[in-house]
């Protein structure tokens, strides 16, 4: 990259050749370089994105305008959607993350760093697989939700929704990954007395979005694969003709796409947390409200998703529910905003760039809020959905919030990034041009939606003001795109000219501001006592009779790294499991049986069964080879994995012999619902096993090789609960889709 | 017969709930003696709330008329009554009787298969339809629910820190119980029969039926539905606070700011 030759480099001196070699930037493992890395590329995305936009915009700035074809509107939107979703702000938010986080807690790197490298590396590949779908016959045009049953075979021909699905399931592995280090960094890396409590905003906020992640993304994978199967093996899950349900999509999708909106938003909050108090240098008001605010906002966002579908008809009694658990999410919002206005009031404010965005990321997110909650209302929502004002209202969220949240925060940790600030000069430009740009963009959509222009129509009649309107749009689009590309200029002059920013420039409070600007490579040469949530406002006002921080607070239970990580990715893998699940129970046993073969009439319980005693006896062997290793015996060990080897191997023939019967008498996954749920659960219940018995193997071949002593003991346990999870899993499966056949 | 005839005339003469009215005060003012430290105000919430849910209107409703009713009822009983009861109680129990009730049955995951067993197990629709015909065994529903609720808080809500959850453990616990409510509030929201049978056709002896169906406007199907409902949305809102509650201890930690110079002056 051509980084090479920045400030960036001039970290510690010991890795230098690691550090400076020819692959040094493609090889690493370092959070800081990752999270560089992570921001470059969001930026490469954001450009392209941004293009997108205002190739819209142009489309749109006049009536009856022929710039672009309908079609490739379609496309122009998806892709812009999708891209600034899933390439560019959360990308960008776990760039920050990866970077900040670790040196906020005083950690030296993430608990994984290759696990971290590697999540970074399937943003490229996600992002060009998507973009792939260009060159391959077009690119996906069903809006970034992807409604079904536009998005199937017979209403989208082209391949675009297939790289669609394929770039979100790796962009989505990428994020689980990314999201299951976060949790397991932030539980066991933390310095001597940061305390969760004492954690600084940004990390909580992070911590708890990872949460969100590691819940709501499996959802998304698990509907996406859905489709998939659809669209490339002709089954109906979501097609009507065959039986399917079309609204189920819906359900699904915004299960995940409701609380990807807070995933989105919730690293953004924690960065306005950082920088308000600094540049008001006061405390946060109201600590504890901030934090557990944002853990109110994180469970109600799972639980109004139906919000979106007001429009579908889910009768009166389900709106009125969803309507108010929807409006009840004003309150810890409102909460927030409240905290962070009180921080500011009476407060020596200086008003830096990154001040700047803050103070205009809580009015422009306050106006997103406020069209938020009229959109709550579900008469309102029936009147202006699918208009501009819902594009109005999720810009001032999305880009008015996060986008201008990001802004803040790079604004802020810039120079610990880079060891230079920002010039000030070009921050302003770029600041006033952004607000007056964003406003005027965005802000006339709420009048041309309520004028009754729909959304996503390539173009318009010349209605009385909708073209003045829609050109005032277009003007704010091209200032936005001009403060854009003084934020590029901004950022590419002072990586080399900047001002020599120092440890501290900001005077801050937390960790991250006691290293060196940048870093060195293990970030502190000694990590500074912690002893409340502004360590280096204490260091700097310490008396005389401190006495050191670890003497006063007895050792705290230290988790094990491996541990988290396994119980987080069992969680998320449940997550997964509980769609396919529901999707069965929908088709199957929520209604009446499906025509054709059904589980009572091609299933054969008693064979199943036996194959399944041998899975769950597999669960037991492996717990009697890790208490034969937990006693130092590594032969009987080495004997109880080979056995539980070899139980999974005969469940996974059991397995292969019912499937060939199935094909031999003609079901197949497109015969029916039946089938079609049938082999998608059962199928990705016995792909995990294989790859249960692929680490089971690995482990065996340590244990042969003599490798396995206590530091191994931890990769069997966590392999262990792997396969104690995929046990259960089929337990659920066996009753649900056998025995309930059998009764 | 009126909405304001059904609120003021349709109270039952509920003897458990009497007992406990008369009771609980009772032991309240007798304990006081010895300063218990029993909390008065959620004792008496959760005497007000038993008492709505046992002999009010609702009570009376629950008794195979109305399926919303009946799941009021219900979640009233297992997420309201016991953790305010025990909000209540718990301050006053001794170290011993903690320790007892630890090691004999209020396990967390014991505990959380209780809880969750509450929701799931009597709206199976044999047990249901029982406990709507027959008084008994709907009395047999009504305690089995206190104490299964009182299983279930216990973990978040146990006097001492011991036998309380870790924070983060304390999330797990209610998020789990939460996303274990919604599966069956989506279940029986959009499940287009009824579970218990007994309230799509409920036999009116009351003659509150025509008040219902007419003057509410609330139909069979809209019953079930908000039965459902009540059972996907406020149900795992009350754990949202649960939630809320525990995540409020991790920043009430003793070693929190300043706490920890104070505590270790010499």
């Amino acid at each position: 990259m051509s980084l090479a030759t920045s400030p960036l480099d001039h970290a510690a001196d010991e890795h230098a050749a690691e550090e400076h070699g020819p692959f040094a930037w493609v090889a690493t493992v370092d959070h800081k370089r990752i999270g560089i890395l992570y921001l470059f590329t969001s930026l490469f995305f954001f450009a392209i994105g941004g293009i997108e936009a205002l190739v819209i915009r142009l489309q749109l700035a006049r009536p009856n305008n022929t710039l672009v074809s309908p079609d490739t509107f379609n496309q122009l939107f998806t892709m812009h959607g999708t891209t600034m979703i899933f390439l560019v702000v959360m990308p960008t938010l776990v760039g920050f993350g990866n970077y900040v986080v670790p040196l906020m807690i005083g950690a030296r790197d993430m608990a994984f760093p290759r696990l971290n490298a590697m999540s970074y590396w399937l943003l490229p590949f996600g992002g060009f697989l998507l973009h792939f779908s260009v060159m391959a016959g077009g690119a996906p045009a069903g809006g970034w939700f992807s409604y079904t049953p536009l998005t199937e075979t017979p209403f989208s021909s082209t391949p675009g929704t297939d790289y669609w699905v394929l770039a979100l399931l790796v962009l989505g592995i990428g994020s689980v990954a990314t999201a299951i280090n976060f949790i397991a960094t932030i539980l066991t890396l933390r310095a001597p007395g940061m305390t969760m409590g004492r954690l600084p905003l940004f990390v909580w906020m992070t911590f708890v979005t990872s949460i969100l992640v590691v819940l709501a993304l499996p959802v998304l994978n698990a509907s996406i694969v859905m489709l998939l199967v659809d669209r490339q093996l002709d089954a109906h899950f979501f097609l009507s003709t065959g039986g399917g349900n079309a609204v189920l999509w819906q359900h699904f999708f915004w299960t995940f796409g409701h609380p990807e909106v807070y995933i989105l938003a919730l690293p953004a909050f924690g960065m306005i947390s950082e920088v308000i108090p600094v540049f008001s240098r006061k405390p946060i008001f109201g600590h504890a409200f901030v934090a557990a605010s944002t853990v109110a906002i994180a469970i109600l966002s799972f639980g109004v998703w139906a919000h979106h579908m007001f429009a579908v008809g889910l009768g009166r009694t389900a709106d009125v529910f969803f309507v108010v658990a929807s409006m009840l999410i004003a309150v810890p919002t409102g909460v927030k905003i409240f905290n962070w206005i009180a921080t500011m009031w009476g407060g020596s404010i200086r008003f830096t760039t990154s001040m700047l965005f803050a103070t205009a990321f809580l009015i422009e997110f306050v106006i997103g809020g406020l069209s938020g909650i009229t959109l709550a209302a579900a008469p309102i929502d029936w009147q202006v959905t699918d208009t501009y004002y819902i594009v109005a209202h999720f810009h001032y969220v999305a880009f008015g919030g996060t986008a201008f949240g990001v802004l803040a925060g790079l604004y802020y940790w810039f120079p610990k990034m880079s060891g230079r600030l920002l010039s000030e000069r070009l921050g302003r430009w770029n600041f006033w041009l952004m607000v007056l740009g964003f406003n005027l963009t965005f802000f006339v959509q709420h009048f041309l939606g309520i004028l009754g222009m729909p959304r996503r129509v390539f173009t318009y009649p010349d209605l009385p003001w909708w073209g003045t309107l829609n050109l005032v749009s277009t003007l704010g689009a091209g200032l936005m795109g001009l403060a854009s590309l003084l934020l590029v200029a901004n950022v590419l002059y002072s990586m080399r000219r900047g001002k020599l920013a120092g440890d501290n420039p900001w005077d801050a409070w937390t960790l991250e501001w006691a290293t060196t600007s940048p870093p060195p490579h293990d970030n502190f040469s000694e990590v500074p006592p912690v002893r409340g949530r502004r360590p280096l406002w204490d260091l700097a006002h310490a008396t005389g009779s401190t006495p050191p921080a670890q003497a006063a607070s007895k050792p705290p239970r230290v988790l094990d790294k491996g541990a988290v990580a396994v119980w987080c990715f069992i969680a998320s893998e449940a997550g997964f499991f509980l769609i396919l699940i529901i999707a069965y129970v929908f088709f199957n046993l929520a209604g009446s049986e499906p025509v054709g073969p059904s589980s009572s009439n091609v299933l054969d319980v008693k064979k199943t069964a036996a194959f399944t005693a041998c899975l769950f006896a597999s669960s037991g062997t492996l717990w009697l080879s890790e208490r034969s290793l937990h006693r130092d015996r590594t032969g009987p060990a080495a004997v109880w994995l080979v056995l539980t080897i070899a139980l999974g191997a005969v469940f996974m023939v059991g397995q292969g012999s019912e499937y060939i019967g199935l094909y031999q008498r003609g079901v197949g996954v497109a015969t029916n619902l039946f089938a079609t749920t049938f082999f998608t659960l059962t199928g990705f219940h016995g792909l995990h096993v294989t790859a249960g018995l692929f680490v089971l193997a690995i482990a065996l071949g340590l244990a042969l090789s003599r490798d396995f002593r206590s530091r191994r003991f931890a990769l069997l346990r966590a392999v262990g609960l792997y396969w104690h999870f995929v046990d259960v899993v089929w337990l659920v499966v066996f009753s649900i889709v056998y025995l309930k056949a059998g009764r | 017969m009126t909405t304001w005839s059904l609120l003021l005339t349709c109270w039952a003469f509920d003897p458990l709930a009497i007992a406990v009215c008369v009771a609980a005060p009772i032991a309240y003012f007798a304990h006081r003696a010895g300063r218990s430290g029993a909390r008065p105000v959620p004792l008496a919430l959760a005497l007000l709330v038993f008492t709505l849910a046992l002999a009010s209107p609702i009570g009376r409703l629950a008794d195979g008329y109305l399926f919303s009713a009946h799941m009021l009822q219900h979640l009233l009983l297992v997420l309201v009554v016991p953790p305010l009861a025990l909000m209540g109680v718990a301050p006053a129990m001794g170290p011993v009787a903690t320790r007892r009730i630890r090691r004999v049955l209020f396990r967390p995951i014991v505990a959380w298969g209780l809880g969750v067993g509450a929701m799931w197990l009597w709206h199976e629709p044999l047990l249901c339809d029982a406990a709507s015909r027959s008084p008994l065994v709907h009395r047999i529903q009504e305690v089995s629910l206190l104490a299964m609720g009182t299983a279930f808080w216990w973990p978040i809500l146990a006097p001492h820190g011991a036998s309380r959850l870790p924070p983060l453990g304390g999330v797990v616990y209610l998020f789990t119980a939460c996303v274990a409510c919604t599966l069956l509030g989506i279940l029986l929201t959009f499940s287009p029969v009824q579970v218990c049978s007994v309230f799509a056709h409920p036999v009116d002896e009351l003659g509150v039926m025509p008040l219902v169906r007419d003057g509410w406007g609330l139909t069979a199907d809209d019953d079930r539905q908000i039965g459902g409902l009540l059972m996907w949305v406020p149900a795992c809102l009350v754990y949202g606070v649960g939630i809320l509650g525990v995540v409020g201890r991790i920043f009430r930690e003793p070693a929190d700011d300043g706490a920890l110079t104070t505590e270790a002056a010499p």
